[in-house]
């Protein structure tokens, strides 16, 4: 039999690093933002052809409107037709000079007017004003924390038997482990966090947690059962015995979520792919934490602490 | 009882085959097929604007305004000819969210100039009226007019607007109170005006016209004729949306282009239906007969989704289709729990049925648990969640719920009945070996 226990120190160890690099890249990279979250204006339009220039663009642009612009090419392909490039102009003010609605249409007047845009463009315009965004991201985190809280409570009342607190703040660890390698995933790969990673986040810590039940629930229903084994083996054989069922309800869900990102990166729907890699990652981060993370952790406290009330005993019987 | 329990797969399967018929056909004017799901502006292509009244930071808007505010934009859309379009109220974020899709064949930015244009502070003007002037009927009946330029009072003059119904006759009326200087232009005019019309205009659109009964001298007057305490609410909104203060400027501001997202949304559709072929296949090859059965189970819970997305009305994004194939993956994750206790019980040598009831029995403490937590974050993601992102938190959050109708109840059922045939009882079929004899 495995001894899944005996080796947790390896499994730990090989998060710890992970984790570590996700911070080592968030110190080099930085934090990067979506415009959802940290305001401004981005502006895309379709151009005739290839031969603009954008810094004379983003030059008239930026004398009408007084404000300081920046432009960029961009090359993207006929989602109806593969072999047809569509060439896009990209406009982009910082978040402090957002624009206004106002300035949004007279900047795209501009284009029209002075520069070769397709005569039927559509453009694509995002515009958050940074206070908007500061709120936006304020209410993220604050999702983030309340659905944590309940579900940690949840498990807290559910797992009464097991000695609820110790089940569920083990639980919490899961849980932040699982949405710290999303996040190193985002800060490694420089992906700009958005509220795909928001949404996805959510996702996983409700979606997470059940392998961790599962376990839990069969460590449970062990400790009715044999009441004279040993903590470590307990638990040991509650993870082997459910090991099974964790790994095909997450490979089901993989399934779904995989062909999702292969079918968004094939046809490049960014939107998707924002929304699907990071479910990837906290899929599969979620079930290693389960088995690998919390009953691990929850058993060492388990020890711990009827350690502390044999020694508490035997000082008294001295 | 073997009798029976066939009697109630079959009626599972009839209520799939029921529902997938509605799903996808629809009974005109009752139920809408699936096809007519209304779809977010991240796949029509459009506008989505956050709009908030332009005071300093921090700063809210009251209810009332905001539904003034609305009544303005509601509008100024109808007169642009803008039906097709979403407007909720956001008091608690003080902000009121618009959805304009781009209409197909348009080509020029419309809908964007629109939000610039429908923010502006409402311009609202009582003027005298020209019976010579009139130009047709309105929608509901209301002789309409050119305006005069005449005016008695404007949008400043309003202190408040509101509704009563009248004691005597129970009718519903529109009731006005103005300041100071518009009471005394009020009082002077309608003396002079007794018996002749003033006309309510915002904008440039003539809201109503009632005709002038008697002098108002305090600045207090009403306006009978509305046929409707909706009718009524809706003039009294109007008329205080000329009061306020403030307009309406978008601080959150998608356009997207239409051009992506068709393309996307037959992207995503064929990326479900191939997870629910791979899904479907997992589950046989690793379950056999009950994988067969949870296969059936699972279809029924993609056409029981559909069906509710399209019966409630929800709007569907592409993270909302996201949600749904999310919810093929997870939506088997009871069977799995399920199909493992009972081939652990088999295993332990109770007989078949016997084991079928114990796997769901003792299965089932976990799946609620599990189901709870994900229903519970769903919750909060709708709660402060925004656009598209709702979307999802809605599929994610039904879906969840009817897998515990489908996963276990319906697979029960089936399984139930399933194996209750001879043929069946090979331990085979749920994937544990035969014992030797």
């Amino acid at each position: 039999m495995i001894d899944i226990m005996a080796k947790r120190k390896y499994f730990f160890g090989l998060s710890l690093i992970l984790i570590l690099i996700g911070f080592i890249s968030l110190l080099i990279n930085g934090l990067n933002l979506d415009i959802q979250f940290q305001g401004g204006t981005l502006i895309k339009i379709e151009m005739a052809d290839e031969n603009f220039n954008p810094d004379e663009i983003a030059a008239t642009v930026g004398n009408t409107l007084n404000k300081s612009v920046t432009a960029q090419k961009m090359k993207t392909f006929n989602p109806q037709n593969a072999n047809e490039e569509i060439n896009m102009l990209l406009l982009k003010v910082s978040n402090k000079e957002t624009l206004s609605d106002e300035e949004i249409n007279k900047a795209i007047g501009v284009l029209r007017d002075k520069f070769n845009v397709k005569s039927d463009a559509q453009n694509q315009v995002q515009s958050v004003q940074p206070f908007i965004g500061r709120e936006m991201l304020r209410n993220g985190i604050l999702a983030a924390a309340i659905a944590s809280v309940l579900v940690v409570l949840y498990v807290w009342w559910r797992f009464r038997v097991m000695s609820g607190l110790s089940a569920a703040v083990m639980a919490l660890v899961a849980l932040l482990h699982d949405i710290l390698m999303m996040f190193s995933l985002y800060t490694v790969f420089k992906i700009p966090l958005n509220e795909s990673f928001i949404a996805a986040m959510l996702t996983i810590l409700g979606y997470s947690l059940n392998d961790t039940i599962v376990v839990y629930d069969r460590i449970r229903e062990n400790t009715r059962l044999y009441r004279k084994m040993g903590l470590q083996e307990l638990v040991n054989n509650s993870i082997l015995q459910t090991l099974s069922r964790t790994m095909n309800t997450t490979i089901t869900t993989l399934i779904s979520v995989v062909t999702v990102f292969i079918f968004a990166s094939v046809n490049n729907i960014q939107s998707l792919k924002d929304f699907t890699l990071p479910l990837i990652v906290g899929l599969v981060s979620g079930t290693y934490s389960s088995v690998f993370i919390a009953s691990p952790l929850w058993m060492m406290w388990k020890q711990h602490s009827s350690k502390k009330v044999i020694s508490g005993k035997a000082a008294k019987a001295r | 009882m073997r009798g029976n329990n066939w009697v109630k797969f079959f009626l599972v399967i009839v209520i799939i085959g029921i529902l997938t018929y509605l799903t996808f056909a629809g009974i005109p004017g009752v139920v809408p097929n699936v096809y007519k799901t209304r779809l977010g502006i991240d796949i029509r292509g459009g506008v989505y604007a956050n709009l908030y009244p332009d005071l300093p930071d921090g700063q809210k808007p009251t209810v009332d305004q905001l539904n003034s505010a609305r009544s303005v934009i509601e509008k100024r859309l109808d007169n642009k000819g803008i039906f097709d379009r979403n407007i909720a109220n956001e008091p608690e974020n003080g902000r009121i969210i618009v959805e304009i899709p781009y209409k197909p064949g348009e080509t020029d930015l419309s809908p964007q100039k629109a939000i610039e244009e429908i923010g502006k502070t409402a311009l609202l003007t009582f003027q005298e009226v020209d019976e010579d002037k009139f130009k047709g009927f309105l929608e509901d009946g209301t002789r309409n007019y050119e305006q005069t330029g005449r005016i008695v009072i404007e949008g400043k003059h309003v202190v408040n607007a509101g509704v009563e119904q009248n004691r005597e006759t129970g009718e519903m009326v529109v009731t006005l109170k103005l300041n100071e200087e518009g009471a005394k232009k009020f009082a002077d005019a309608t003396e002079k005006l007794v018996g002749k019309k003033i006309a309510v205009y915002m904008d440039s659109t003539l809201i109503t016209a009632p005709t002038v009964q008697t002098k108002i001298p305090n600045g207090e007057a009403i306006i009978t004729g509305q046929r409707t305490a909706q009718e009524a609410g809706d003039l009294a909104d109007t008329i205080r949306a000329g009061s306020l203060p403030f307009r309406m400027v978008s601080k959150d501001l998608n356009s997207i282009t239409p051009l992506l997202g068709e393309s996307a949304l037959k992207v995503t559709i064929n990326a479900g239906i191939v997870a629910f072929i791979l899904v479907c296949l997992y589950m046989l090859v690793n379950y056999r007969l009950p994988g067969l059965v949870a296969d059936i189970a699972l279809f029924g819970l993609v056409v029981a989704e559909l069906f509710f997305i399209s019966v409630l009305g929800i709007t569907l994004t592409l993270p909302g289709i996201a949600g749904i194939i999310l919810t093929i993956g997870m939506g088997v994750d009871a069977n799995v729990i399920i199909f493992e206790r009972i081939r652990e019980e088999i295993k332990s040598g109770k007989t078949l049925g016997a084991s079928i009831d114990a796997g769901f029995k003792r299965a089932f403490a976990a799946i609620l648990d599990s189901n709870v937590t994900t229903i519970m974050t769903g919750l909060v993601l709708y709660w402060l969640g925004t656009g598209p992102i709702k979307g999802f938190a809605i599929t994610l959050v039904v879906g969840v719920i009817l897998s515990f109708l489908t996963a276990v109840t319906a697979t029960r059922i089936m399984l139930t009945a399933a194996s209750g045939l001879d043929i069946t009882k090979k331990r085979w079929l749920y994937g544990v070996k035969e014992v030797s004899k």
